[in-house]
Formats: C-alpha cells, structure tokens, sequence
C-alpha cells in the first residue's frame, strides 16, 4: 500500500456504522490520555494549532540566513546568487547572520521574542532526490530506512480524537498513515459548497481496495462537512491578509483556527523553491511572499486573542549546495534552516550552529548540526505533550 | 477459441479507451481475444486538431531576461497561451476517434512530465505533445533519445543551462532515477558523469529547436554505472535503456495504468520485461503481450484501477454523449480533479491510482457527476440523451465494471437507474 494513500479503514473495521462514528465524533467529552498538566486540550474552547507550511522544492538556507560575519567566504560561492552585504543591516540577528532583506516585515516578531530560528537542520547522509528526502522529513526516517507512516501520524493519535489534520492543498505527507484523520481542501468555502451532495454511505467489507478506498473518503468526507458546516455557520470577517496564494492559504486557516474547528495541525504548502536557475530573484520573492503572509496571519491571532494557541514551522526537504552553478542558481544540497512563530516561543533567539562554509562534505553540501528529529521531538512533548518518539536526538528549546 | 462476451469487450474498451462507448464495446464483441487487443493497438490515428497560435521560443524567452516587466508580461502570456493549450488537448480527446492513441499520449506524458509553470513556453509544450503522440506506439529507445532532445524537457530539467564548466546535475539525475534505471542503480557519482555527456544540449535561440553547442559540450572521458569513456548521450540513452532495471520498471507503470491496482509479481514484471527487450524495445509489442495475459483479464483485477481525472470527466461524456461543460470549465475540473494537462505536480508525474481519490477531489468528482446525471449544464438543451442498453442487467454491464456498492433505485427508468449507477462509488473505478 503507497503511503500517499488516505486514510484507510479496510480490514480493521468491526460491524459496519460502528467505529466510524466514534472515530468522527467531536471531542468535547473525550479525554487526552497523556494529559497531566491542566493544558486545555480536552474541553471545547482554545484549542491549540500546528501550522504546518512546507516550503516545496528545498530553500536555500543559506540566503535565507546570510552571513554577515564571514561575508568574503559566503562571496566566494555566491555571485549572481548574492545578496548584497549593505542589505544585511537590514535584518541583522545577534550571531553574525542575516535575515534575508526582504523578510523584513517579520523582524517585529523578532523583537518581541516571538519568532525564533533553527539553523544546520537536516539529518546525516543527505538524499539530493525532492521525493527521497521529502520522504525522509515527513516519516522521520533516516536515509536508508522508509516508511508509510508521516511523523505526525505517530504524534497525533496520542493527542486526540477525532480529526487530526486539515491539509489545503494536497499531501499528506507527515499525516499519511491509517490512524491519522485528515481532510485536504482547496478552502473551507469549496468544500462547504460541494460537500452537501455527498451522501453518507457505510464503509464496505467486499470489493477491490480502490472501491474500498472511494468508499472510505466519501465517508470520512461525509462526517468532515458536517463538522465544518457547524462550525463554520459564521465565518469572521479578516481584513489585511496578503492576497498571495500563500496568504489566502493562511486566511483559510485563521478563519478555521477562529471558528474553533476541532483539529491539531493545519498543513499548507508554498510552492517554486526548487530554484535551479536564476535564483536571486525568484527566492527572494518567494521569501517576501512568506513574511507578508505569516506577518498578516500573526496580526490576526494576536488580535482575536489566539496567538498562544497557534505554532508556525516552516520546513523543506532540503537546502541547497553552497556553490552556484552557471545558471545563477543552486542544485540541491543538505542543512538548511527553520523558522518557528508563535506565541509561546521562545524566539528572538537563533538554535543551532551556523553554517560552516570552510568545512563542507565531499559534495560541496552544509554538514547538519540539527536533525530535524530533535525538533519534532521538541513539538511532541513540549506542545502535544506525547510521548516521544525521537528522544534519542535530543530537544531544541524553541518552545 | 474464446471470443469475448459484452463485458470482456467493455473491459477492454474502459482500460484503453477513453470512456466505455458503446459502439466501441459491440464492435469487439465476439471477436476473439487475440483480434479485439490487435484492433485496438492497431486503431488508426485520428489527425491531430490543429492548435491555437503560441508565442514562439525566441520571442518569449528574452522577454524574461528584459527586465521584471518583460517578465511579468512573459508568465502572463504563457498562463494565458497554457490554458488554450490545456482545452486544444480536452477537445482532441473528447473528438478524437482513436482515444488509445490519446490515453496513451497521456501515458507518456506522465512518464516524461514538463510543465507550463516551469518552462513557461506552450509553444514548446504543444510541440512536445505532437512528439510524444508520434513516438506513442513506437520505439521506447527512440522515444527517449526525442524526449532528451525535446526542447520543452531541455528546459524543464534545465539542460539548456548544462555546459561546460558548470553543469546542471536536474536532467541528469531524472533520467537515472525515473526515466530509466531508479535509484537503487547509480551513486551521485553517475550523476556528475551523466550531466557532463549532457553538457552541450540545448535550444536554439531563434528556431527553439534543439541544438547541439559543441563549444558548451565537455567531451572528457566519463564513468557511468562502471564503464569509462567519452560517451555521447545517445550511448548513455542506449547503455540506460538495455539495463534490465529500466524495461522491469516500465512495465511496472503499464501495469499500474493498465492492469491492476494490486502489486504484480516479480516474475510477471520480469517475463514481460525480457520480451520488451527481446522485442527491442518496441512499445506496441509490450503492450500486445499486456493486453493477452490472463493477468489483464482476470476477474480480480477488474476495478482494481482509479479512473483518472482525464477518464472520469472525457470519459463520461464519451461514453453517453452526455451534455458537456465550455471547454475551459473541462480545464478547470481537471485542475480541481488534481490532473492539470502539461501541468504535472512535479518531475514525478501524477502518482495516480488511489490518489485522485482525496476528500478534495472525490468532491469535485461527486459534484461534477451530479450535475451530468441531473442534466442541467449551462445553456444545453436535453438532446435526448441515448441510452443504449435494453434492460437494468445491461446496463449494469455497461456502465459499471463491477457490480455497485449501493442498492438500485426501485422505481424502473433507464435514465433513472443510469443516473443511480454514475452516483455510485463503482462509476469511480475501472
């Protein structure tokens, strides 16, 4: 069975119309098995959020995070992929690194204490392949293991009942996995449009396990929309999201965050940063775009009272190798860097070591300092409060 | 010997056409089975509509080094001109008499993807769809030496920027780990090898066709998967190609296409692979020994299979002559269905199978249907839709591949009952 594949019920299911309904039901009377604290995940207000926004093709850590400190080494690899050094003062950080200029509009967040970055992210024996290392990111793999189960479907399920995770877009990714509850959607107003005519049906024990399969969705489907159409009945109106593909993405998910739909993660993708040639301009952009988009959002949750519930982590299946190429651009490469945002981070800091740009592997590529394992360890037991599945690698302190 | 019954004959219309057409199905039935699978493979070629105009090569590409307005004005124009590419390809397959040839156009498209939002050139695009339909049924080594020169691809995997000096690793490495042998079988090593025998191929800046530039080409002595010397990059295309990794391995995607949804056996794989090679690669002799084997005909495998977007929406209409969306809303569904024509996800195609089926799509695919079977689309008028089928078991037979998973309306009615079939979770399987 791909991994890619939804959720699937075939072969567990008891008696048909049984398991599903306590499997959708909302979960204001359950209980969080592992709760000890008197964080409110059981009871029906404030629920807490992971927005997940992956950052498609592999950003380039090292514009994203420039050195300002060992500019003439970061000048021996970079050209026309260069970001000017009098742009560094721009968004300088305490560790002799920069923040890409036109990230700007986050570096409020970055005085209040409330963005925080990870540097040298990455795992040993980096994969160069998109679908290899996206792979090994959303399953929590290393390089020579594979697996069908994302790394929040290992989380998730310990933490709550009923739905998981709402996907915009497509890929599921780090929720695929059969106890993992999800739903993709282009918007929540779509899918409230349509999901009407999709009449409830019981999950089947005979047939192919593509008929299975249909079947299933169109259940879980089924019971998503009613949910979404309680809760949803009064969307809020939101003023001054950027009207970027991925600003829209995220007003989706302020609206939804707001209407206190019953879910953990929301996962949404932003798409072009496999920048092969001609990169300056095409990341740069893409980075504003980012900025604009979780500035807006910020503002949003701060206003409405949310931003404590709410955790912003970007990732990407790689970075990308120091030298240009002749194109202007970069092939890919290993460690790159992370940001997190939230309310209760504890930001304005930088985790992780810089780039070492005088010590790289036989490739040309950036030795990893942080495995990323170490960060979904972190939001496993300091924001789900799980049990761990990676504490072997160690914690980074950025919640 | 076995000559094939009403639904064998439809079974073999729904996996290689475009839509279960009924004069399609009653024209194989009750050949043999040997017969049925030649008239389909040997289906003549319909001709090819003509297409809208494209902004050509040399007048779209420097518009993006210009200046940031050049730019804009170039991705404008190649949204706009991308869209009339997508509806000139719905409407060839939603007229065209030979769908096999279609779909398997669409095969190979999918195994060779470029895309509009990364070449930002349709005009490429539309060319490498007329070379891909030609080279269909025809030789894989041929097929892909043409896609290696294909001046889209050239652009898409930035092998137009592979010289000398600095290469660009992007075709490279997709030639080794999709196209051919998989990631099992080569080392980075191979890659840095392969991209330097690329070095050299591009495009042409005024013709936009492809051009070797011996002065970008680095012709030192490379080692590619053990074996050193200065290859050209057809040896390394044939050197690929007879690798007994690549044949197992397509023939592991026409399976998935074509005959189940359920893993194959390796000894399936490699028997049909062998007689791939043995056949030297020819595409059509593959498919001939696919589409004989007890495997494709087997009663287990029969809605094992997804029906793509492409199947779902071409096909319905097809099939029944049901009133049809505007052209450009058939591209948007597709694009909501997940299957953007010339806009592949990424490098790897669309993976297919179960994942056209998301809680996403099965919605559009739902609300689509509905809206057919209701009869209400925009400005049509009821035609009388002809519904050939004389009795429910015909219909059945007809319209499903295996039998639906909810009960049949009670009250009788052809329309009614077809209306029931198409809203059934077996209208989304083949």
């Amino acid at each position: 069975m791909n991994r890619r594949g939804f959720l699937k019920l075939a072969g567990a299911l008891p008696a048909a119309g049984l398991l599903p309904e306590l499997v959708w039901a909302a979960d204001t009377k359950t209980k969080n098995k592992t709760e000890t604290s008197g964080k409110n995940v059981s009871s029906s207000k404030r629920r807490k959020a992971v927005v997940l926004i992956k950052l498609a093709g592999g950003n380039d850590g090292l514009n994203t995070l420039i050195p300002q400190r060992d500019y003439s080494l970061y000048t021996k690899h970079r050209s026309a992929a260069r970001i000017p050094e009098h742009k560094l003062k721009e968004f300088p950080l305490d560790n002799g690194m920069s923040v890409n200029p036109y990230m700007t509009s986050l570096r409020r967040w970055w005085e209040q204490g409330e963005l925080a970055w990870i540097q040298g992210v990455g795992y040993p024996h980096g994969v160069l392949s998109h679908f290899r290392s996206s792979d090994i990111w959303e399953t929590a793999t290393s390089a020579f293991e594979h697996s069908e189960i994302g790394w929040l479907a290992q989380v998730l399920p310990q933490y709550k009942q009923g739905l998981h995770g709402i996907i915009l877009g497509e890929g599921l990714g780090p929720m695929a996995g059969k106890d993992c509850h999800t739903i993709a959607m282009q918007s929540p107003q779509v899918f409230l449009s349509q999901v009407d005519l999709v009449p409830d049906i019981q999950p089947i024990s005979r047939g192919s396990t593509a008929l299975k399969h249909v079947v299933n969705v169109q259940h879980q489907l089924h019971d998503a929309g009613r949910q979404l159409k309680e809760k949803m009945a009064n969307p809020p109106r939101l003023g001054g999201f950027s009207t970027s593909v991925l600003g829209r993405k995220l007003e989706s998910v302020a609206q939804m965050i707001l209407n206190d739909v019953d879910t953990a993660v929301y996962k949404v993708e932003h798409s072009g940063y496999d920048t092969h040639a001609n990169q300056l301009n095409v990341h740069n952009n893409l980075l504003f775009e980012l900025a604009a988009a979780l500035n807006s959002f910020g503002d949003t949750m701060k206003q409405h009272g949310r931003w404590d519930d709410v955790l912003v982590v970007t990732y990407s299946e790689f970075g990308r190798r120091v030298q240009e190429n002749r194109g202007g651009g970069t092939d890919h490469g290993t460690a790159s860097v992370q940001l997190v945002m939230g309310g209760r981070v504890s930001g304005g800091r930088v985790y992780g070591e810089n780039p070492r740009l005088n010590d790289l592997d036989g490739d040309g590529n950036l030795h990893m300092t942080t495995d990323f394992r170490a960060v979904y360890g972190t939001l496993a037991t300091r924001w789900f409060g799980v049990n761990n599945p990676w504490s072997q690698f160690g914690s980074v302190g950025f919640v | 010997m076995n000559t094939l019954t009403f639904s064998e004959a439809r079974h073999l219309v729904s996996r290689t056409g475009l839509g279960v057409e009924w004069g399609s199905v009653k024209n194989l039935e009750g050949l043999s089975r040997e017969k049925a699978v030649e008239v389909v493979l040997n289906q003549a070629a319909a001709p090819v509509r003509p297409a809208p105009a494209f902004t050509p090569w040399h007048k779209l590409e420097p518009m993006r080094d210009n200046s940031a307005e050049g730019r804009k004005d170039a991705w404008s124009i190649a949204q706009n001109e991308g869209k009339r590419l997508q509806g000139w390809w719905v409407e060839q397959m939603l007229l065209t008499s030979s769908p096999f040839v279609e779909r398997m156009t669409l095969f190979w498209h999918n195994y060779f993807p470029s895309s509009i939002q990364k070449t930002l050139q349709p005009n490429l695009l539309h060319k490498q769809n007329l070379m891909l339909r030609q080279n269909a049924l025809g030789n894989f080594r041929n097929l892909l030496k043409a896609v290696a020169r294909d001046p889209a691809m050239l652009v898409y995997l930035d092998g137009y920027e592979n010289v000398k000096g600095r290469p660009n690793e992007n075709f490279a490495r997709e030639l080794l780990e999709l196209f051919t042998v998989g990631s099992s079988e080569y080392g980075q090593a191979d890659v840095k090898a392969v991209a330097k025998v690329f070095t050299g191929w591009g495009v042409h800046p005024s013709s936009g066709d492809f051009a070797f530039d011996s002065s970008q080409h680095d012709g030192s002595p490379v080692t590619v998967l053990g074996r050193t010397r200065a290859f050209t990059g057809d040896e390394v295309i044939d050197m690929l190609v007879e690798h007994p990794r690549t044949s197992e391995r397509l023939v592991e995607r026409v399976w998935q296409h074509f005959v189940s949804g359920n893993r194959p056996d390796q000894t399936t794989v490699q028997s049909w692979a062998a007689q791939f090679r043995r056949a030297d690669y020819d595409i059509k002799a593959l498919l001939r020994v696919v589409f004989n084997s007890p495997q494709f005909w087997e009663a287990n495998n029969r809605g094992t299979l997804v029906k793509s977007p492409v199947e779902l929406l071409i096909g319905t209409v097809r099939m029944a002559n049901y009133p049809r969306e505007s052209t450009g809303e058939m591209v948007n569904l597709c694009r909501l269905m997940g299957q953007q024509l010339f806009d592949p996800p990424n490098v790897r195609g669309w993976l297919g199978g179960e994942h056209w089926i998301s809680t996403q799509t099965l919605l559009v695919r739902a609300s689509y249907l509905s809206k057919v079977s209701r009869g209400n689309l925009n400005r049509r008028v009821e035609t009388g839709l002809h519904l050939p089928p004389k009795d429910q078991q015909e219909m059945l037979a007809w319209m499903l591949a295996v039998p639906p998973v909810n009960k049949l309306p009670e009250i009788p009615g052809n329309r009614r009952l077809a209306n029931a079939l198409m809203l059934d979770p077996a209208f989304q399987v083949a």
